[in-house]
């Protein structure tokens, strides 16, 4: 096959021992690579009875068959293993340079299994991948690590790698790449700690062949064409993701005051337009990415003063409106801190606002936070705990746990304000305001999240992209972000889309939003770049089996319809103002027809029978 | 002679996204592969990413360097390398000050940009073109280009050792 390494490096780390393996082609044709690979290979390697910190973790992390192509934003990769924070399945993505370095360096994927007695890292250079001492390099942060990985192995190695957060088991820590992209969700960062593994740094001096080379850049340059036509990609280019404050509060979906409402009085001040006018350097893109949502930013005097990648969105909200904080230098800061740390901004944000919200309803005292003030918007006290919870000094201690865990050690009835899912802190997307939203963050196989299903076709007129996808017949209902009909049929399309995509090793930007590539893309991508003949509906059925398996995953630890659920805020209390006042999610109406249409138990919320059978997944079915 | 050209990048503008490498060795060698371009990337943790090509000097201690004649300048003024000549010495690599010629990993014969323009076309913010002399110093009177490539000259060229 062309487009791939070939090989995977299988790690024990117990035993200090590094295998080659050839890529298994015959998974790769049932689940592609990327999260498809990981999803079936450590669904097959993780039992259900273990536990996330120990050595019977297995940590994989997966290019996808695109990655490292000319593709429009093929830089992806993926990391999966049993999360720390949810305790079911764990996965996360990011872009950057890393994933087509390895490639570069002849391999696809990297697991980790075991836990080694003494901090390791390990180097892979075209054929040597060893195991090193990382003694030097514990306890220091991402950018630090950075640097001394590629004084000693060269400028241009590419190293991921945790920070504190990871090595300190934060329930939430990252794996950053690339210094400022973060695979984040998931707490996977904690499971690198557990393992005591510092980092895996690549360098590759090799090439990616491609099957069709004689048209491939004339191919590649129609969609460079498409991809720099579509009318948002001006608007992403200036902005990144950074505006969507300004939209979201347009619409009443930014989360505000952990998420008790979609607006925020301050929003002008922590948004796109405010970050381009006094901290924009430069908009930055990873491999072969032409929409350039990455900024480059620097706060250049004060106590906030850095310079470095910049938050998107989700960090803006999380970091800002959702903890009552229009202190935009101290977003930026606490951002960059987190980047430093290794650290999920959503989830930080999650937590400390959860906090807030208890510190105002009296429920958490400063004797419990040890004389830190949680009044709504004190930034000092944000990037105080930033730190701190990275350190998991004080009562950082207990909020590295998240806000689930938090909860329960509290007590007093402060669980009444964990916004999250299976113990994941939801992401920035107000849904009472987007009911699709509030739908995907209770199905998403990782715990509380908008990107695993990323339904996005309701948000801004798309309703021509409705149609082509879906169909006349479900319009105007699916465009229309308020009401709850026809949400679990779009839901489930954007799921089955969206893995296969986190499978190719594409970017949602440019696929879902804007939705200039669709599967028939993706195909005729696979056939250029792998010789994969493959049709659109094939590579369809491929992601709903993806879904399917990590849903058996969950299932094996318990997960039911039950668990498909939401804050009680979001289903029962309306929204209090702003252009979203007076709505609640309907839940369990859009949980039946996500269910029905998925051919899943409406009581369980389990596959059937039938589905697994159809989806060749028979043999994963529980007893 | 004619007026010595060469592409140029604007480390302010450029995105870092490796599209004019990977452009260069698809053009050329029809895989994907930093080491066969004849363009380098090089990001700076202070917010420059440099896109980085054959200066074409008008001096050219390349092919003053090459002891087999296998450099030579076109009609056109480009340098090119001789294929069936170069014998794999090496001695390019060294004397260029920029690290903008070198030996693939398969083939080892030296490479160097010659201007071809394939890059330029696709770059998606039109951050590098083809320029002269003349024609920089109307595009950039106050020569912020060339100062940021001297300031970061160290971190940018390394004798010939592919960074
Ligand atoms: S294609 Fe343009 S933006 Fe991308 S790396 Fe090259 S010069 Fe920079
Ligand atoms: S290869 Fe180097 S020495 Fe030769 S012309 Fe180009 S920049 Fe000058
Ligand atoms: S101008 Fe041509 S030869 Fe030079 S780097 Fe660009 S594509 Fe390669």
């Amino acid at each position: 096959m062309h487009g791939v390494g070939g090989q995977v490096i299988w790690v024990d780390l117990t035993k200090g021992q590094v295998e080659k393996r050839p890529l298994e082609e015959e998974i790769v044709r049932d689940y592609l690579l990327g999260v498809g690979y990981l999803s079936r290979v450590l669904t097959d390697e993780i039992g259900a009875e273990r536990d996330p910190f120990s050595p019977g973790n297995v940590l994989g992390i997966a290019t996808g068959l695109l990655t490292g192509s000319m593709f429009p934003q093929s830089s992806r990769f993926t990391i999966a293993a049993l999360s720390p924070l949810t305790d079911i399945w764990g996965e996360s993505h990011a872009a950057g340079f890393w994933g087509p370095e390895l490639k570069l360096a002849g391999y696809d994927a990297v697991f980790f299994r075991g836990a080694s007695a003494s901090p390791v890292y390990l180097h892979i250079e075209d054929s040597e991948v060893n195991l090193h001492d990382a003694e030097q390099v514990w306890g220091m942060g991402v950018f630090q690590t950075d640097d001394i990985l590629r004084k000693r192995h060269g400028r241009m190695t590419r190293v991921l790698s945790i920070g504190q957060a990871g090595e300190n088991l934060v329930r939430f820590a990252a794996i950053m790449n690339d210094r400022d992209r973060a695979s984040a969700r998931s707490g996977l960062g904690a499971v690198m700690g557990a393992k005591k593994l510092k980092a895996v740094s690549v360098r590759g001096h090799g090439k990616i062949t491609v099957a069709h080379p004689e048209v491939y850049l004339t191919e590649m340059d129609e969609f460079y064409r498409r991809m720099l036509a579509n009318p948002f990609t001006p608007g992403r280019a200036k902005y990144g993701t950074t505006h969507l404050i300004e939209l979201m509060q347009h619409i009443g979906r930014l989360p505000s005051y952990n998420m008790r409402q979609g607006v925020f009085e301050g929003y002008d001040r922590i948004g796109g337009d405010a970050i381009n006018e006094c901290y924009l350097v430069k908009p930055r893109a990873d491999w072969s990415c032409l929409q350039r949502c990455g900024r480059f930013t620097a706060v250049r005097t004060g106590p906030y003063a850095y310079q470095g990648g910049s938050p998107e969105f989700e960090s803006q909200s999380s970091l800002g409106s959702r903890c009552g904080n229009a202190n935009l230098e101290s977003i930026l800061y606490a951002h960059h801190l987190s980047n430093m740390y290794g650290l999920d901004t959503i989830s930080l944000g999650g937590t400390i606002s959860w906090a807030m919200e208890a510190w105002e309803q009296g429920l958490i005292t400063s004797e419990d936070t040890g004389g830190i003030d949680l009044t709504w918007g004190n930034h000092e006290s944000i990037v105080k705990l930033t730190r701190m919870i990275a350190l998991r000094e004080g009562f950082g201690d207990l909020l590295a746990e998240g806000s689930a865990r938090a909860a329960v050690r509290i007590g007093r009835g402060s669980d009444r304000f964990v916004m999250a899912v299976k113990k994941q802190e939801m992401a920035g997307q107000e849904p009472r305001a987007q009911k699709s939203m509030g739908l995907a963050a209770a199905t998403a196989a990782r715990g509380a999240d908008h990107l695993y299903g990323f339904p996005v076709l309701d948000e801004v007129g798309f309703d021509d992209d409705i149609r082509e996808r879906f169909g006349e017949k479900y319009l105007p209902e699916m465009a229309d972000r308020l009401n709850p009909k026809y949400k679990g049929i779009m839901v489930k399309e954007c799921e089955d889309f969206m893995v296969m995509i986190e499978s190719v090793g594409l970017c949602k930007y440019g696929t879902q939003i804007p939705p200039e590539f669709y599967y028939d893309d993706v195909a005729k991508a696979l056939r250029l770049h792998n010789g994969l003949e493959v049709t659109p509906a094939q590579i369809q059925l491929i992601g709903e089996r993806i879904v399917n398996l990590n849903r058996l995953f969950n299932a094996r630890r318990g997960i039911t319809r039950r668990d498909d659920s939401l804050p009680r805020r979001l289903t029962d209390e309306p929204a209090p103002n702003g252009p979203s006042a007076g709505q609640t999610v309907e839940l369990e109406q859009m949980l039946d027809e996500y269910y029905a249409c998925r051919g899943w138990d409406l009581v369980s919320g389990l596959p059937l029978k039938s589905t697994l059978e159809r989806l060749g997944l028979s043999k994963d079915a529980l007893n | 002679m004619t007026e010595l050209s060469h592409v140029l990048g604007d480390p302010e503008v450029c995105t870092g996204c490796m599209i004019c490498v990977n452009v260069c060795s698809m053009f050329y060698f029809k895989v994907i592969g930093p080491e066969w371009a004849r363009a380098r990337v090089i990001r700076l943790e202070n917010g420059l990413d440099f896109p980085l090509f054959c200066r074409n000097c008008e001096d050219a201690p390349c092919m003053a360097a090459c002891p087999v004649g296998a450099i030579t300048r076109t009609s056109k003024g480009i340098l090119v390398v001789n294929n069936r000549k170069c014998d794999s010495c090496g001695a390019c690599v060294t004397a260029c000050p920029y690290d903008a010629i070198h030996l693939t990993p398969d083939t080892r014969k030296a490479v160097k940009c010659i201007q071809c323009g394939e890059c330029v076309k696709r770059c998606p913010v039109h951050a590098i073109f083809l320029t002269s002399a003349a024609d920089l110093s109307k595009r950039d009177p106050e020569g912020r280009l060339m100062r940021l490539h001297d300031r970061h000259s160290a971190e940018l060229y390394d004798g010939g050792e592919r960074l």
